[in-house]
């Protein structure tokens, strides 16, 4: 595919730069409502140990953003021991001495340097070499397959669905996608998710009564309550966000000034991100989109180009989010996941093709981080699967770790049916 | 904007308002939101009329003048006309866009040349604008809706850089010439087409250096899917088929590069070729492309999606294979496969089964308004593009080659509900886009106005959406308007007027519009 590049737009007027306010004036009483359930964690701070204990749910929020298109994880997290990585791809590979010292076998892509101060603090680890049980090439199966989560199954539902339905209560906000106006298929199934482009358009436009707001909302659940599901469900889902997000578009937001978010979609769906969890309205699990990665042809250079602006644009949003949020990021457990890796050998329109292993990214108080995690399968001729970096940890290995150590969940056999036991201790347990 | 719905309530003069609003609020436990209700089908909201079916799903949507022209015709005689476009006269609808987006009929080499650095993201925004237009106001409608389902299935993502140039003779020569046509021709325009060449990097792929991108989705998205179960090393002779195809550096057209067409022996499924000369070439991929286009399974693979298109999301198999075996049968035309189609009994049997996307939405609330253009100028269409872009389905701007996804379950979204909700009372309450022509909303009652709220209500959606509402909907719109059934309507008041705004857009907020 050519590359999609959209303008950093303007963000739109009607947020509000005013107060700073860290959090919202209701989501503040709402966690002092919430301290009575949790005691002992002074050290971490007052936001941090307060959040997220009204609806019931006192796990990890679970953020979960997508890179689709096939992420070059080779590029991003570079073997720098690995003799075959440049000669695989003399023009396209990176030079160890551009590249951030990790450790003594990776480097990081320069532009993902705004990522290092957290690798430093310990909260952003790596699994390399992450791969599906039942690979394939073709981008649309891939991405359904991730999604869904359950190889070898008839299971329609995907993985984010089937853990939210394990869960008793929640509110409208537990299950989120930002940025999109379609949901990502893991949150398909029998738990209403809350799809959204921003917090700030999530209105009601032109009512600024309450007797009117409430006349146009009981005619809005009466008009499609009896309607097929896929015209109710998410009506009723909107109406019953509605007053939420309307409180939250009064109160503004303005993130830590610290923060410094790109003016792009990714920017803003993560800036809301960080407002949903600070706002304490019950978000289990978010999912954001940060597509276009399918860099067939021109991915650009080290210092330039497409590869180059894409690995910016995910790092300066990540950190800023992690920033913003500050210590309640010990609450809160970030991963990527992308259909494929890149072929290991470059093609010679200076990009790659559809490959198999890839590069996860775990950022949080809870991840064991300052590692490179997962087992290394070598870039040797005999070491690649039909040219691609194998697979060595199976991607549904990190999410249940994930659920299961940060997120309160039990058994993995409803969500990841057929899973082994195996977890590659990337995550702390929650204390 | 600035009128409101607090304001349209105002005017009427109606309401005395309480001052603040609400104090603290929390999001409601899911649980707790709202007694559980049975959901009834689809077809429960939409007539059962054959006619009324058959428009809601072979066109952009139904109007008056749409269903008397198929009573007029029988639904036979009206799809044939339908099917046979170029017979409609749409003067009107072409003079509309050849006036107002000139550009758009220039050639590759002109727009390379004339379209300026800085314009080239309005010179796509503007294809799309164009579109719009066509969907709303043309009269070859079952055509458009094709042209949309062609545009999907061989997408060429837009806005996106690298196709400026190409994007709209793509989408005159590639998708609307052949959108009725057949589909081996169609295939054949687009592997031969700037736009699709560059979209998915065929234009860089050499015999030294093959990019299998092409390659790879000719085979999975546009002709036999990956049920073919095709092995990688074929998806890769795929792509050295394709080599050669590029684009001319200059004057940025369509090429044939037989220096750089990977020679030798080449096998996919059945096809198979020596493919001894990079002079013979072209003539190897052309004999592929056929091949593929005429394949069972790109038959069954286009048959299965004009049926979650026009039919339902779970469409009966026994109505994939016999539309499949249709288009084989008259090698791959379209015209009989849609004719098979939309008089088949599972046709028949699926109302109520599909929605509308955002996108069918928001045009079918134009049609059903009667909205019309500015009469100079492209600021409204500028404003429909954008109402397209925020309900998340502007024509062509699904950024993968997928296209957008055509199942209700993959749009389900509240954010987007709100968005169409929300436009369907600016549109109606003539607020956004302000420059659209817009008929007042009285016209949408009969000469002889209703006397009463009740008779208005129920007189309106037989307008909007062809039946009376059941009337605990009926209900629901009264108590929005705070109005009794019995209540007189006269259209001297005020209030006459200010509240249809407010009860067109709830009934366009319903199944009744929504369902497809």
């Amino acid at each position: 595919m050519i590359r999609v590049k959209r303008d950093e737009q303007p963000q739109c007027g009607c947020e509000q730069h005013g107060a700073q306010q860290e959090i919202g004036r209701r989501g503040f009483l709402k966690r002092l409502a919430g301290a009575t359930a949790l005691t002992g964690l002074a050290s971490q701070g007052l936001t941090t140990r307060l959040s997220f204990a009204a609806d019931g749910y006192n796990g990890d929020v679970l953020v979960v953003l997508s890179l689709k298109g096939g992420m070059d994880g080779l590029n991003a997290v570079v073997p720098t021991f690995e003799p075959r990585y440049l000669s695989l791809r003399p023009n396209t590979g990176i030079r160890e001495a551009a590249l951030i010292k990790l450790d003594n076998n990776f480097g990081l892509h320069p532009s993902l340097r705004p990522l290092k101060q957290f690798w430093d603090e310990g909260t952003l680890g790596i699994v390399h070499a992450v791969g599906m049980s039942s690979p394939t090439r073709s981008h649309f199966k891939a991405m359904a397959e991730m999604e869904r989560a359950a190889p070898g199954t008839s299971i329609r539902s995907g993985w984010l669905d089937r853990t939210l339905g394990l869960r008793e209560t929640g509110t409208s906000y537990r299950g989120v996608q930002i940025g999109a106006s379609v949901p990502s298929a893991a949150l398909m199934g029998q738990s209403p998710e809350l799809a959204m482009l921003s917090v700030d358009t999530f209105t009601l436009a032109g009512i600024k009564n309450a007797d009117e707001r409430k006349r146009w909302r009981r005619a809005l659940a009466d008009m499609n309550a009896n309607a097929p599901k896929p015209m109710a469900a998410p009506a009723k889902t909107a109406l019953s966000a509605l007053t939420e997000a309307t409180d939250m578009q009064r109160e503004g937001y303005a993130p830590r000034p610290t923060a410094e978010y790109p003016r792009t979609e990714l920017g803003r769906a993560m800036k809301d991100v960080a407002r949903l969890i600070k706002e304490g309205n019950g978000l289990q699990v978010a999912c954001v989109d940060f597509g276009d990665w399918d860099m067939h042809a021109g991915m650009g250079d080290v210092d330039d180009g497409w590869l180059h602006d894409h690995f910016s644009e995910f790092a300066r949003s990540v950190a800023a989010f992690a920033i913003d949020l500050g210590p309640i990021m010990n609450r809160v457990s970030l991963l990527t996941l992308t259909e494929f890796g890149r072929r290991v050998k470059e093609n010679g329109s200076g990009g790659t093709d559809h490959g198999h292993g890839q590069a996860v990214f775990l950022l949080g108080g809870g991840v064991e981080g300052g590692q490179i995690h997962g087992q290394w399968p070598g870039l040797g001729e005999a070491d690649l699967v039909d040219g691609d970096l194998a697979g060595t940890t199976d991607y549904r290995a990190i999410l249940a770790e994930a659920l299961e150590k940060r997120c309160g969940a039990g058994s993995m056999s409803e969500v990841f049916p057929n899973l082994s036991s195996d977890r590659i201790g990337a995550f702390k347990p929650r204390n | 904007m600035t009128t409101t719905r607090r304001d349209l309530f105002k005017m009427a003069g109606t309401l005395g308002f309480a001052g603040s609003v609400g104090a603290v609020a929390s999001a409601l436990p899911i649980e707790a939101a709202e007694a559980a209700v049975t959901p009834k089908p689809g077809s429960s909201f939409v007539p059962a009329d054959q006619n009324l079916h058959l428009l809601r799903r072979a066109t952009f949507g139904p109007t008056p003048d749409l269903l008397a022209s198929v009573r007029n015709k029988g639904r036979a005689g009206w799809l044939d006309t339908q099917l046979d476009a170029n017979s409609i006269d749409d003067s009107d609808c072409e003079k509309f866009v050849k006036s107002r987006f000139p550009k758009l009929f220039w050639t590759i080499p002109e727009a390379k040349n004339k379209v300026a650095k800085g314009d080239r993201w309005n010179y796509l925004i503007s294809l799309a604008m164009a579109t719009i237009a066509r969907q709303t106001w043309s009269k070859r409608q079952l055509h458009e809706v094709m042209c949309d389902f062609w545009s999907n299935h061989l997408h060429v993502t837009a806005p996106i850089e690298g196709v400026w140039f190409s994007r709209h003779d793509y989408d005159r020569k590639v998708i609307r010439q052949h959108a009725l046509g057949r589909f081996e021709d169609m295939l054949i325009a687009s592997a031969q087409h700037p736009a699709m060449l560059l979209y998915l990097n065929n234009a860089e792929s050499t015999k030294v250096e093959p990019n299998e991108n092409y390659g790879r989705e000719l085979l999975e998205l546009h002709t036999v899917g990956l049920d073919a179960s095709y092995s990688e090393a074929e998806m890769f002779d795929s792509a050295l088929i394709m080599t050669g195809f590029t684009v001319d550096a200059e004057d940025g057209t369509f090429r044939y590069n037989g220096y750089s067409h990977h020679t030798g022996p080449v096998k996919v499924l059945d096809f198979e070729d020596n493919n001894p000369t990079g002079g013979g070439g072209y003539d190897v991929a052309l004999r592929y492309l056929r091949y593929l286009a005429q394949h069972p399974s790109t038959a069954h693979h286009i048959a299965r999606k004009l049926c979650v298109r026009f039919v339902s999301d779970e469409p009966d198999e026994a109505l994939v294979d016999a539309l499949a075996q249709t288009y084989l049968d008259n090698e791959s035309e379209i015209a009989p496969v849609l004719r098979h189609l939309f008089t088949s009994e599972a046709f028949e049997n699926s109302v109520g089964d599909k929605f509308r996307r955002p996108l069918e939405d928001v045009i079918a609330t134009l049609r059903i308004l009667d909205f019309k253009p500015e009469a100079r100028g492209t600021d409204s269409m500028r404003s429909l593009y954008y109402i397209c872009n925020e309900v998340g389905q502007a024509p062509f701007a699904w950024d993968l080659p997928d296209g957008y996804p055509d199942t209700a379950a993959a749009w389900q979204s509240a954010g987007t509900t709100l968005n169409r909700w929300n436009r369907h009372l600016s549109l109606a309450g003539g607020w956004f886009p302000k420059t659209l022509r817009k008929p007042p909303l009285r016209n949408l009652l009969p000469k002889r106005l209703p006397r009463t709220f009740g008779g208005m209500v129920d007189d309106l959606a037989k307008r909007l959406v062809f039946r009376e509402l059941s009337n605990e909907h009926r209900d629901v719109v009264l108590s929005l308007l705070q109005r009794r059934a019995g209540d007189p309507f006269r259209s001297d008041h005020a209030d006459a007027h200010w509240l249809m705004a407010p009860a067109v857009a709830i009934i366009l907020d319903s199944p009744y519009h929504g369902i497809r």
